[in-house]
């Protein structure tokens, strides 16, 4: 009975994402995606950032097929540079280089390219099926949340982008914070009461979150980059015998399995994502493995499992955005724009609103990655070409995207404004070592938590026992208290610092 | 002083007198280029899906494009002042429901002068009436009434955003009623469903109430409109159940901005009305439950000071007020 919903379901979702135009979009963001993973500098988000504007003349489910195409297309790309360049082309794929660029030194390029494709696509299946499976059950439950409920799991998520964020703890907080009161910006929907617009009808409605994540995320990084000399040692070794050995196969069986697991696990919670997959995996490969003191030096499991596991929970990570409409990430929370953009609430009822659309977009994943493998394994050559573009050229023209694209979206020349200061900001926070993803999630929970409070307050007649009394609020409030005090303990945050130094 | 108010107000004659023999041949060739409709809300709301259809139909009968822009924010107002400010040429117009006109300014400053408006079509009414989640119980109207005195406080009721008309609709059942029910604002419609679904709110009064009140979900108590719905011929109106003229309806028009020509305002009208009698558009309305008055501009021009004036009383009298 469940297999058969099942099947329906991802039949609903075939029709719709083997459409002709369905396709195109899907290929387009794989290779824009592939694009940007391979050039360092433009990342998943600030793309993704840069073309919402763009998918407003875009029906819905391409436009979300699109965005969705560029996410897991850049961990593809970000794995090529890695090996090939010893430059990671997403943060995703830093652990790549560790064993990935020795390989390539090693002459043996093709493989470590191979592998990478292969165990993503195998991850990229595998989270496929995954979401199509536990869409519809955590669907149903979320369709029980009451207010009470959403506030504390939000908690929970914010909590978790803090203990995740790279860096010093106070920082992270500071940067949730400072999100949560750009998020405030606006007209009180309780009251009417206009907030921090200093007379500004732009802003009657809040901060929008395209100049925003556009300047925080586009101008700021290409500011930093333009200030950092170029770097560009291209080793244009020849990638010859692509296919890896019976032996490499054998030895990546079990990194895969592995990595694929744990990044669909990551993926899921809040704050984490591609990044944190990757990173674990490697760990987690190390340990595991007999030799550990010989990775660094071009084993193909420290390249099969960090790669695998960066896809898995790229793919994963859409559970909780499309499910409850909370993202856990940036890039989620770019998907959530680029829903609004096109009139759909993200939440529950997307699945049951808009089955097509749901299914059709879980479908296409598993196209993209498809298309990813047939692609880029023959192109990788081309693909490595791209780090020839001068970078002067390439900051030129996306700032000119950022322009027109933010003007588009409301026809206001005052948010053009806003991203020019955005990308100060954001700017100075780089410079000041503090991570913006915390800030946009903070952004975009910030006001939702707000909401849900408040109309959980109003629900239960102004008792705030509410959030305590419903046992998924409770567990949701008690599990970040502990997560808080875990991370504030002197021992356990030294953990966390040496484990992300490595 | 004087000498520069002279200048402005000569300068002011000359344009004036310089500009009539050409704007009267720019009305008469209305329109020449094509017309933006703006909706002062996001895309994909209510207002879109009765403009739309009349954008095409119209950019059809005229042979020049009517192209929709959504400009939401706050509740409405940024779209229609951009209207209000835009020059009155008939190459800008607004299609809105009655709220940012009709509620909006009784309840907010707001940044127009909303009688000064120009009206020129009726493009359709959303036809639905309160509904309740099937869980709490009651079944009709009158069960409703009984629940809510019995259980005083313990409903509540789910709307749209403060100030828009699903909020003065429970103001006004409250009012006349005389019960108490617990008013939730949230962002829009389609948030307050997902709200009431589940039961966290129990009413709502809204179209995207009436799929889940065919699947059963949701009891439709009464329809707000003078008359029956045409999909549920057996739900009583608000008229029927004792409460006549306690609709606060919403409809939508499009206007020019203020200073629009008549002759413009009369020649869409026109258009308008033959449109509105077509099958085509009937269907098109009928089946996001909207019906489609036809009116003349001078009784747009009425209904909308009728509407107005009962909001400004309904507001008063109830004491609706935003903190």
């Amino acid at each position: 009975m469940a297999l058969d919903g099942l099947l329906a379901n991802l039949a609903l979702g075939l029709s719709v994402a083997a459409t002709m135009q369905n396709l195109m979009w899907c290929l387009m963001g794989a290779v824009i995606g592939t694009a940007v993973g391979v050039l360092p500098g433009v990342g998943p988000v600030a793309t993704m950032a840069l073309l919402l504007p763009v998918t407003y003349v875009l029906p819905a489910d391409g436009a979300l097929i699109m965005l969705a195409g560029i996410y897991y297309g850049a961990q593809y790309g970000g794995s090529t540079t890695a090996i090939l360049v010893n430059l990671p082309g997403e943060s995703s794929s830093v652990v790549t280089t560790l064993d990935g660029y020795q390989m390539a030194r090693q002459g043996r390029a093709g493989p470590a390219l191979a592998i990478a494709a292969i165990g993503s696509f195998f991850a990229g299946c595998v989270a496929t099926i995954l979401i199509a499976a536990a869409a519809p059950p955590l669907t149903r439950l979320a369709q029980q949340f009451a207010p009470a409920d959403y506030f504390s799991l939000m908690v929970l998520g914010l909590v978790f982008s803090i203990v995740l964020a790279r860096g010093s703890i106070i920082k992270a907080f500071g940067m949730v914070f400072l999100g949560m009161l750009l998020g405030l910006v606006g007209t009180d929907v309780n009251t009417g009461n206009l907030r921090f617009t200093f007379g500004i009808s732009d802003l009657f409605d809040g901060l929008g979150f395209v100049p925003l994540a556009m300047g925080i995320f586009g101008i700021a990084e290409i500011i930093a980059n333009l200030t950092n000399p170029e770097r560009r040692d291209l080793v244009s070794s020849k990638v010859s015998n692509l296919w890896p050995s019976r032996e490499d196969f054998r030895r990546s069986r079990g990194p895969i399995l592995r990595g694929t697991i744990l990044g669909s696990v990551l993926g899921l919670l809040p704050g984490g994502g591609a990044v944190l997959g990757s990173f674990s995996a490697y760990t987690l490969e190390k340990k595991v493995s007999k030799t550990p003191e010989k990775f660094g030096t071009g084993m193909i499991e420290g390249v099969a499992g960090p790669e695998s596991a960066n896809n898995a929970a790229a793919q994963t990570s859409f559970i909780p955005m499309l499910t409850l409409g909370i993202p856990s990430n940036a890039v989620m929370a770019m998907m959530i724009g680029g829903m609004m953009i096109h009139g759909i609430i993200p939440g529950p009822q997307v699945m049951e609103q808009r089955p097509g659309l749901f299914w059709g977009m879980i479908v296409s994943m598993w196209f993209g990655n498809l298309m990813l493998i047939i692609l880029n394994l023959p192109m990788i050559g081309l693909w490595v070409r791209l780090l020839l573009v001068p970078y002067r050229l390439l900051a030129i023209a996306v700032l000119f995207f950022c322009c027109i694209g933010v003007y588009s979206l409301n026809n206001s020349a005052n948010e053009v404004l806003f991203i020019a200061g955005f990308g100060l900001l954001g700017y100075l926070l780089i410079k000041l070592d503090c991570e913006p993803a915390p800030l946009l999630l903070g952004f975009i929970l910030g006001p939702m938590m707000e909401v849900y409070m408040r109309r959980a307050m109003l629900l239960s007649r102004g008792d705030p026992w509410v959030f305590f009394q419903r046992p998924l609020s409770f567990a949701f409030l008690i599990l970040a208290g502990i997560l808080l005090l875990l991370v504030v303990l002197p021992a356990i945050r030294k953990g966390r610092e040496t484990a992300f130094q490595e | 002083m004087r000498r520069r108010e002279f200048l402005t107000m000569a300068g002011a004659a000359a344009v004036t007198s310089f500009s009539i023999p050409r704007a009267t041949a720019q009305v008469a060739n209305w329109p020449e280029r094509p017309v933006r409709c703006i909706i002062p809300y996001a895309p994909g709301g209510g207002s879109d899906l009765i403009g739309r259809p009349w954008a095409e139909a119209l950019s059809q009968t005229f042979g020049q494009q009517f192209v929709v822009e959504n400009r939401g924010g706050a509740g409405g107002m940024i779209g229609t002042e951009a209207v209000a400010k835009a020059p009155p040429d008939g190459y800008t117009l607004l299609a809105t429901p009655g709220a940012t006109l009709t509620v909006l300014p009784h309840l907010r400053k707001a940044p127009y002068d909303a009688t000064k408006f120009v009206p020129c079509g009726r493009t359709g009414d959303f036809v639905t009436g309160f509904s309740i989640n099937a869980q709490v119980g009651p079944k009709t109207f009158a069960e409703m009434l009984d629940y809510a005195k019995k259980n005083p406080g313990k409903l509540s009721y789910g709307s749209a955003g403060l100030a828009t008309a699903t909020h003065l609709r429970l103001e006004m059942l409250k009012f006349k009623a005389g019960i108490d029910i617990l008013h939730v604002p949230y962002r829009g419609s389609a948030d307050a469903l997902n709200d009431l679904l589940p039961n966290n709110v129990q009413m709502m009064n809204e179209i995207n109430n009436i799929p889940h009140v065919k699947a059963g979900k949701l009891h439709l108590l009464n329809i707000n409109d003078t008359q029956r719905h045409w999909d549920f011929p057996d739900i009583p109106t608000l008229t029927e159940l004792g409460y006549p003229d306690s609709d606060v309806p919403i409809w939508y028009s499009i206007q020019g901005p203020p200073g629009m020509p008549q002759e413009i305002a009369e020649k869409l009208n026109a258009a308008m009305v033959k449109l509105a009698q077509t099958d085509d558009m009937k269907s098109k309305l009928r089946a996001v439950s909207a019906s489609l008055p036809v009116q003349s501009t001078k009784q747009i021009a009425e209904f909308f000071a009728a509407d107005s004036q009962r909001n400004a009383d309904l507001i008063k009298a109830a004491k609706v007020k935003l903190e």
